[in-house]
């Protein structure tokens, strides 16, 4: 809710998105941050920062199609890799600039996408949420089994460095400016669209999707554009990834992926943008800190093995998903905007 | 000839025990309208139950089966009574979400209770395989079809003609309406998942037997997930039929069109053929057409 005093009186206030000018200010303190932080961190933050951008921009993805248009999606990680397999085969292949292999990564993961969400048309609820399985194995076997030429097979591709106008993208800072820009615009982007028709669509559909035909929305079409655009997003991220890691292979992209994204839009709240991105910040750092807690703890209980790492973040992943969903369905956002709103009616309870 | 006949044979048996760990999904969706991801780790979880049993208490088969599948059961009811009653009445979503959280929560505990070893599992049914003149069948997929067969007909007929079954089915339409009609919502749940779980254990005696375990196994769980969508969520009866398509059409592939390709199509026939019949029907083969209202 706003504050006192602000009544929006056109659309166009209405839909605006920075309300306050505490937000504005907000927003330009966070973005003077964001470009001083390869000058203010080390190395190892900057790293964990590229990741969180790249994370962000998947996410945000999975939160227009399953937070905004309610599609239960869990083939993210599928449709990523796509998109970094497009980029990585482009730009190994065919030299082409990072200014169209990133659009044709998300393009081709958008294809692909659309072809599952077309099968909503029939088929709805879980039956749905299990056809993107599907596409996690179809991806899978698409890449282990056709001539290893193609895509590499069982072995992988090295990508080469990014290269943009005759400069090579190498190294933490400049990677971190590259996907800064990426991730900016795909979330600029991201709001223009939960606000738009398309939006309004997605969320009518979200909350009944028969009463949402009956008002004359197309439901079929809207839930396969949900698709698309998830899967645009992952594509985007995809390719970013490619460009980070520069290898990219089979298993960086399987069911468990798809369900730490699915696990970063429940801990940030379904249905906002801003939820996404909270989301990814709280698990990324959780992951973080397993990774460099969980040696040490290998180390004292030697019983356990190196799997502690990958056993311990399974374990947290998926407690707080469970947990969040009996006891904060709505995430961190609903949580947050409940203190915010009762900070700026206060002393009156509502 | 003789090998084409004994392919389409295993490929039948596969199918059944497939079915029976798809019946885990069915039971527990029957009972409960929650779609269970976590259903290859339940089977893993039955597995470790069964070696910790035989293996590390040193049992005899005769005493540790039964203990197991009690175990099994009291395994599923704390999932119950810790993550899923407290969502009753709570939107689908919700449920679906647990349970995928559920996923990776139950094999990240698996993992730290018996790490990532591989341990020889008790060999329950005879290893010595069926020789019928130049086939030769599996005994423990046989035995094991046999079970699935008569764990559907039972089942079947209890959730379609007895009174407590029908009670579920209630449930299974919607929870709220349900318990105004006097149904306990709870209770329904709470049998589902032990039942559940027991059929996740049984399942993994006959895939084990004899074999090795290790948390990998419960990769059974996603081959099986095919058959229960194809069959339909609701039906327990249909899912030997779609089982035994499945595993025949699965097997037919292994055996003769990926020498050809060079690949593993094998192990994407049922996702293709499951995408085929939900494309034609969306409920699955005999899962009910529900009338929406807004």
């Amino acid at each position: 809710m706003d504050p006192s005093g602000i009544f929006p009186t056109s659309y166009r206030a209405d839909r605006r998105i920075v309300r306050t000018r505490w937000q504005l200010l907000a927003l330009a303190l966070f973005a003077v941050f964001i470009l001083l932080a390869p000058y203010m961190f080390s190395g190892r933050t900057i790293a964990v920062l590229n990741m969180m951008m790249i994370s962000a921009v998947i996410a945000v993805g999975l939160q227009i199609c399953t937070g905004y248009a309610g599609q239960i999606n869990l083939g993210q990680a599928a449709f990523m890799g796509v998109g970094a397999y497009t980029a990585s085969i482009l730009a190994s292949k065919t030299g082409l600039t990072l200014l169209l292999t990133i659009p044709l990564a998300g393009c081709s993961a958008a294809l692909f996408g659309f072809l599952f969400g077309l099968t909503a048309a029939r088929i709805k609820g879980f039956y749905l949420a299990l056809t993107t399985i599907a596409a996690q194995f179809i991806f899978h076997f698409a890449v282990l089994n056709l001539p290893s030429a193609w895509m590499g097979g069982s072995n992988g591709i090295t990508v080469p460095p990014a290269e943009l106008f005759g400069l090579r993208i190498v190294g933490e800072t400049a990677q971190f400016y590259m996907n800064l820009v990426v991730t900016s615009i795909m979330i600029a982007g991201a709001f223009g669209i939960v606000r738009s028709r398309f939006g309004r669509a997605f969320v009518a559909v979200r909350d009944d999707d028969v009463a949402a035909g009956i008002m004359g929305i197309n439901v079929a079409a809207t839930k396969a554009n949900a698709f698309l655009i998830g899967a645009f997003y992952a594509g985007v991220g995809g390719a970013l990834w490619a460009y980070l890691i520069r290898f990219v292979g089979v298993d960086q992209f399987t069911l468990f992926h798809s369900i730490f994204f699915v696990a970063m839009i429940i801990v940030g709240g379904m249905g906002s943008i801003v939820g996404a991105l909270v989301g990814v910040f709280v698990i990324r750092i959780i992951q973080e800190i397993i990774a460099t807690v969980g040696p040490y703890i290998a180390d004292s209980v030697s019983f356990l093995g190196g799997d502690i790492v990958f056993a311990g973040m399974n374990v947290i992943l998926g407690g707080v998903i469970a947990l969040f969903m009996i006891l904060e369905p709505k995430g961190l956002m609903h949580r947050w905007n409940i203190l915010k709103s009762s900070y700026r009616i206060w002393p009156f309870p509502y | 000839m003789v090998y084409f006949i004994n392919d389409i044979i295993t490929g039948a048996l596969i199918g059944l025990l497939y079915a029976l760990v798809a019946m885990g999904f069915v039971v527990i969706y029957r009972a409960s309208k929650v779609f269970n991801f976590a259903q290859g780790e339940l089977v893993i979880i039955g597995g470790f139950i069964v070696w910790f049993t035989t293996m590390q208490l040193g049992l005899s088969l005769w005493l540790s089966v039964p203990l197991s599948l009690v175990l099994a059961g009291l395994v599923g009811y704390a999932i119950e009574r810790i993550f899923l009653t407290k969502l009753i009445g709570e939107s689908v979503f919700s449920m679906v979400m647990v349970t995928i959280g559920l996923l990776i929560l139950l094999r990240g505990v698996v993992l730290l209770l018996f790490g990532p070893a591989v341990r020889p599992f008790p060999i329950i049914f005879p290893l010595k395989p069926l020789f019928l003149g130049d086939m030769l069948i599996p005994m423990n997929l046989l035995i094991g079809g046999i079970i699935t067969i008569v764990a559907a007909v039972g089942l079947s007929w209890f959730f379609n003609r007895t009174r407590s079954g029908l009670r579920m089915t209630a449930v299974a339409e919607d929870h709220v309406v349900a318990s105004s009609m006097g149904i306990s919502v709870t209770g329904s749940i709470a049998f589902a998942w032990v039942l559940g779980a027991i059929l996740s254990t049984i399942g993994a005696m006959i895939f084990l037997s004899g074999k090795s375990l290790t948390f990998l196994a419960s990769d059974i769980g996603f081959a099986a997930l095919p058959v229960a969508l194809f069959a339909g969520l609701e039906s327990i009866g249909g899912l030997i039929l779609a089982g035994v398509i499945i595993g025949v059409a699965q097997s037919l592939t292994t055996n003769y069109l990926d020498p050809l390709i060079g690949g593993s199509l094998g192990s994407v026939v049922p996702y293709i053929i499951m995408l085929a019949i939900l494309l034609i029907r969306p409920t699955g083969l005999f899962g009910w057409r529900t009338i929406e209202r807004v």
